[in-house]
């Protein structure tokens, strides 16, 4: 089931890239097989024994015997979640190119879906070297996707991206190696932990780059503002998981010596980012801008909780994974279809859309608020268990956490005013619609299923980590 | 009892989901009939839940409900619980009850307004916020309905959204919530680490004086932002921006007191901190005394009623500080009708004259408006603690309270009382300018009188109901002949003083003297007009600006940080970290072009880069060996 739910986007993928179709039939088609994809996942969270936790529906067969290199994939409580974000963040991606037409949109919608299994596949990966295969696999596409339909200034945008995440990439092809040949296996539930500091740095740059945490976000603000709104989606809802993915099943299971030693200087940069970016989203001049930022931020808070590295905090950053993955695609579609009515993201320009626009208005408040974690939302949830995790290792943490949550909230009312309130913004013309049925259906899911796990964030909390223990079973490194 | 609990809470968000998903498919009166039946639903549940405790033991009334785990990790969890016991059924009535009757005024105020939809759907999803803010049966819970109130109160505050002034002032009020929210999640976090819980219960722990400190402190920082108390009141008058009807019931009524409602639910973690307590008591005090100073000179007829809520809120802190729970509580019920009936009645005046809130273009209202003058009047006396209204039973306890407190107390006493006579001078200044005299050329020229429709009859008969309550709601408890809400909360939080009967009787003349020479000082200058109101220009001025608390935070917090996102900005993250990335891509793409250049198309500069690198690996090969 697994394999399905990797292949499945990528013959979908071919298939859209072989057959002459035209634009209505490739973009139905990518659309099925997205929804597809969430059918069959549903079908894994129905059949995942969540009493029993630990690796299930695995799947495995040697690739490079010799080396230990294998094709194993598999699900633990925490990548059912996060591919089950993936499937629905990557559905709502699609559906919503589909429904604002790309040029050459075989090729476009072959890519999403050949993205979308790759992402599913760096989820389930459970051999270092497909890991790296699948990691990489996602990067192509989002080159290509920025490059050829970006905005104007896609060409730096992507030169940049590509720069960094190769950088990163060849940093963690090496650290892979070197891990994988000093344990004579590169299958990541037999592979032994190591305590080796040099490894453990090349996975963690390497992950930083993707994340973002600062100071290796150079890349972001250009990539998210040049890409088109539903690969901006992708990319900070999904594709930045992918990193913390890593920091949690590799970097803090195998390597839990070094995770230690090197705590401080890792929460350090991760606070630094959270305020950084809270600060530089609270003066962002334009919509993606702010969103962007406040993405940096949440990625530091994130990665607060993976490396405090104990109950409250693992939870609370598998269940902040899934939640700021909904809240950023969702922000940025909107983003999005704000600009598609004013074809400006300059917030100087933008205002008083509330009035004759009520879905709108809804869509954007509903989904703003839960990003600045109002408490009863699930991103409060999350964002509580973290700090609180991290309060563990030292009250200072959780302080500048604080901090960082009454600065979402000024960056966030801010952006919500911005567009919504006051007097009608040079840009938006009174032909400026309210959202189109077709725009609703691309938004009400995701918004739907936050409200969902706000009213129950235990759903994943308490089935992430075998028995709810996600401390011993990091200790246990998933065996 | 449960389900009565549960169908408190619920019934008023089944009526914020539904009036949000019918959209324009329901009528603007529609709406608001949904919001007020699902908030006398919810004082129904709030009933039964109450009747059914009355039934038990003192000692056997607390229950709770949990619906399912609502958040776990390893061994701490918190469920979706509502807790029923004598406090939080109080509060529910509270709650409940005066809300079901400021939403049915509204129904009149808001009568005509374009978006009345989306104001009942805001004002529906208030109650439940406030409602599970009193019935969560966990800390977390209860921080969860701490924001939701504020969310709520931040949409109601800019519910006129094309205001400039309205916007900010909402963001102005949630980031100042967002502080408390803050520094409580802190103190959560430290019980988590010391106890691995956020029941109630864990509060009654052995704790070391630090810690308990700390938590203590944590919480009454989310308390003074939540109540408007010094030094996090600044959102409070400009809030005022919000429809009236808001003002009555969040910004009077139900969510400014929740910061009383926390002290006294959480006080086992404040007698364990004792000097917390004591700050508490002390903002308490510094707050009504400051705020009352303020409410001399405001000239906006719902800022004065503000300012008056911040010191009458003063007032239940410096109860709950001192430990005086029932007395706190009590006045914080008796506070909720005549505030609420306050805030209604200057809603029609306000409504009367074409929006307009300047006392100073008022005047003369008495004739025209008879019956709101007089629900007006019975507010006023309640206010000001005139025998036998509302105010009088239940604000001279709290006073009388404070001689019980050690020689502290005596500090706060002189506060109390000198609160009371300034209470007096303050709201008849605001009654004789709005009622008394001839009608203004202003008041002429805009008055019309409310028509007796729905909409008029909805506001007329909720002010009845409220001045009656305000009249008669002191009589349920009058310390110390009969005290049935202190025994009814007991078993929840015990009071810690008791004064004697003595300092009862000389407290409570002292403060009805005081009050009626604030009366006789604000009929001298402003109703008859006898004595000149006296002008000291830099007491003037420093009371208008507010004591200039507003400046200074904007320039201590706020421009620093808008300063340093530039300086970010400016030094760190343009020239920094996105040259760095487009120096990079410059580097690679020279490299490249260097590299590019070795591809000649030569057959001899291949031939000699062959030869030579053979050569080099021999040499290196035969060296090597």
């Amino acid at each position: 089931m697994t394999t399905l739910l990797i292949l499945l986007p990528m013959a979908a993928a071919l298939l859209v890239w072989l057959l002459p179709l035209n634009h209505i039939s490739a973009g139905s088609l990518a659309l099925l097989a997205a929804l597809a994809e969430i059918g069959v996942w549903i079908q894994m969270l129905a059949r995942f024994d969540f009493g029993e936790g630990g690796l299930q529906f695995s799947q495995s067969w040697a690739w490079f015997d010799d080396l230990g290199v294998s094709y194993h994939v598999g699900v633990y409580g925490f990548s059912v979640w996060l591919i089950g974000m993936t499937s629905v963040v990557l559905a709502a991606s699609i559906a919503y190119a589909f429904w604002a037409g790309r040029e050459r949109s075989r090729a476009y919608m072959g890519l999403m879906l050949f993205l979308t299994g790759a992402i599913v596949g760096v989820f389930a990966a459970q051999d270092l070297l497909l890991f790296y295969a699948f990691f990489e696999a996602m990067l192509i596409p989002l080159y290509v996707l920025i490059g050829v339909w970006g905005g104007p200034g896609r060409m730096a945008a992507t030169l940049k991206f590509v720069i960094y995440t190769m950088a990163g990439s060849l940093l963690m092809l090496a650290a892979v190696i070197a891990y994988g040949l000093s344990e004579g296996t590169f299958d990541l539930v037999k592979i032994g932990a190591s305590s080796s500091d040099w490894i453990f740095l090349g996975f963690v740059v390497a992950f930083a780059i993707k994340a973002p945490l600062f100071p290796l976000h150079g890349w972001l603000p250009d990539a998210y503002r040049e890409s088109s709104p539903e690969v901006a989606a992708v990319l900070s809802g999904v594709v930045s998981k992918a990193a913390a993915y890593g920091f949690l099943r590799i970097a803090v299971t195998k390597f839990p010596q070094p995770a230690q030693d090197f705590r401080v200087p890792i929460l350090t940069l991760a606070a630094i980012g959270l305020v950084y970016g809270s600060l530089l989203a609270f003066r962002s001049p334009d919509l993606r801008g702010v969103i962007a930022y406040s993405s940096l931020a949440q990625m530091g808070l994130i990665t607060m909780g993976v490396f405090a590295v104990n109950d409250l905090g693992l939870d609370g950053s598998v269940l902040q994974m899934v939640n700021h993955g909904l809240i950023s695609a969702t922000l940025f579609l909107l983003a999005g279809m704000i600009e598609r009515r004013t074809l400006t993201g300059e917030l100087g320009r933008l205002g008083g859309m509330a009035r004759g626009r009520p879905a709108l208005a809804t869509m954007l408040m509903t989904t703003g608020v839960i990003a600045l974690a109002v408490p009863l939302s699930s991103a409060f949830a999350g964002e509580f268990l973290i700090l609180a995790g991290v309060f563990r290792h030292g009250w200072g943490w959780s302080v500048v956490g604080a901090v960082a949550i009454v600065l979402a909230a000024m960056y966030m009312l801010r952006l919500i005013s911005a567009v919504l309130h006051r007097d009608v913004g040079s840009a938006v013309s009174d032909s400026a619609l309210d959202l189109r049925p077709a725009e609703l259906g691309v938004t009400v899911p995701l918004i739907a299923c936050l409200l969902a796990l706000s009213v129950w964030p235990a759903a994943i909390t308490q089935h992430s980590f075998r028995g709810d223990r996600a401390q011993e079973d990091v200790a246990a490194e998933f065996r | 009892m449960v389900w009565g609990a549960w169908i408190c809470l619920l019934s008023p968000l089944l009526s914020a989901l539904l009036i949000t998903l019918a959209g324009g498919s329901i009528s603007r009166r529609t709406a608001g009939y949904a919001a007020t039946i699902s908030c006398f639903v919810a004082f129904a549940g709030a009933l039964t839940a109450f009747i059914g405790l009355l039934g038990r033991d003192a000692e056997d009334r607390s229950v709770t409900s949990t619906a399912w785990t609502w958040l776990s990790a390893g061994s701490y969890r918190s469920g979706l619980e509502v807790l029923i016991d004598p406090l939080s059924t109080f509060m529910m009535l509270i709650v409940a009850g005066v809300g079901a009757l400021i939403v049915a005024y509204s129904i009149g105020y808001m009568d005509g307004d374009d978006e009345e939809r989306r104001y009942f759907a805001y004002m529906s999803l208030f109650v439940f916020s406030m409602l599970l803010l009193v019935q969560g049966g966990n800390l977390l819970l209860l921080l969860a309905g701490w924001g939701m109130v504020g969310l709520s109160s931040y949409l109601l505050i800019g519910f006129w959204h094309e205001r400039p002034s309205a916007i900010a002032a909402a963001k102005k009020a949630f980031v100042m919530n967002a502080i408390g929210d803050a520094t409580m999640a802190l103190a959560f976090f430290l019980l988590i680490k010391e106890g691995n819980s956020l029941e109630f219960g864990i509060l009654g722990g052995e704790f070391s004086s630090t810690t308990a400190n700390l938590v203590a402190l944590g919480l009454l920082g989310g308390a003074i932002a939540k109540s408007a108390q010094l030094p996090l009141h600044t959102w409070l008058p400009d809030a005022m921006e919000g429809p009236t009807p808001v003002s009555a019931l969040i910004h009077a009524a139900t969510m400014v007191t929740a910061g009383v409602y926390l002290i006294v639910r959480t006080h086992a973690i404040f007698e364990q901190a004792p000097t917390i307590a004591d700050i508490a008591a002390g903002l308490g005090a510094a707050t009504l005394l400051f705020a009352g100073l303020i409410a001399l000179v405001q000239v906006d007829i719902k800022r004065v009623i503000a300012y008056s809520t911040m010191s009458q809120i003063g007032y239940m802190f410096l109860a709950a500080g001192i430990g005086s729970y029932g007395n706190s509580m009590f006045h914080l019920m008796t506070h909720a009708f005549f505030k609420a009936l306050l805030f209604m009645a200057a809603g029609i005046v306000i409504h009367a004259l074409a929006a307009e809130q300047d006392i100073r273009k008022m005047g003369g209202l008495r004739q025209l408006m008879p019956r709101v003058y007089w629900a007006f009047l019975i507010g006023a006396l309640a206010l000001v603690g005139i025998p036998p209204f509302a105010g009088f039973f239940s604000k001279d306890p709290i006073i009388a309270a404070a001689l019980d407190a050690g020689s502290y107390g005596y500090v706060l006493w002189v506060a109390g009382l000198a609160g009371a006579f300034l209470t007096g001078v303050y709201t008849f200044r605001l009654l004789f300018l709005v009622f008394w005299g001839e009608p203004s050329p202003f008041v002429r020229e805009h008055f019309h009188a409310l028509k007796r429709d729905v909409p008029g009859l909805s506001m007329l008969s909720t002010v009845a109901v409220l001045a009656v309550l305000s009249a008669f709601g002191g009589w349920l408890q009058f310390t110390p002949f009969w005290e049935p809400v202190d025994t009814w909360l007991d078993p929840v939080a015990e009071s810690l003083v008791n004064p004697s009967n003595t300092q009862e009787l000389v407290t409570s003349i002292l403060a009805v003297l005081l009050g009626a020479g604030g009366i006789t000082v604000a009929w001298l200058m402003y109703g008859a007009r006898r004595v000149a109101v006296p002008r000291f220009e830099l007491a003037q001025r420093t009371l208008e600006h507010k004591f200039y608390v507003d400046e200074l935070y904007d320039a201590a917090f706020y421009r620093p940080a808008v300063w340093t996102a530039h300086a970010l900005r400016r030094w760190v993250e343009g020239p920094v970290i996105a040259e760095t990335g487009r120096d990079l891509g410059d580097e690679t793409r020279d490299v490249g072009g260097l590299v590019a250049r070795l591809q000649t198309g030569l057959l001899r500069t291949y031939a000699l880069a062959i030869a030579s690198s053979v050569a080099v690996l021999a040499i290196v090969f035969v060296a090597v060996r």
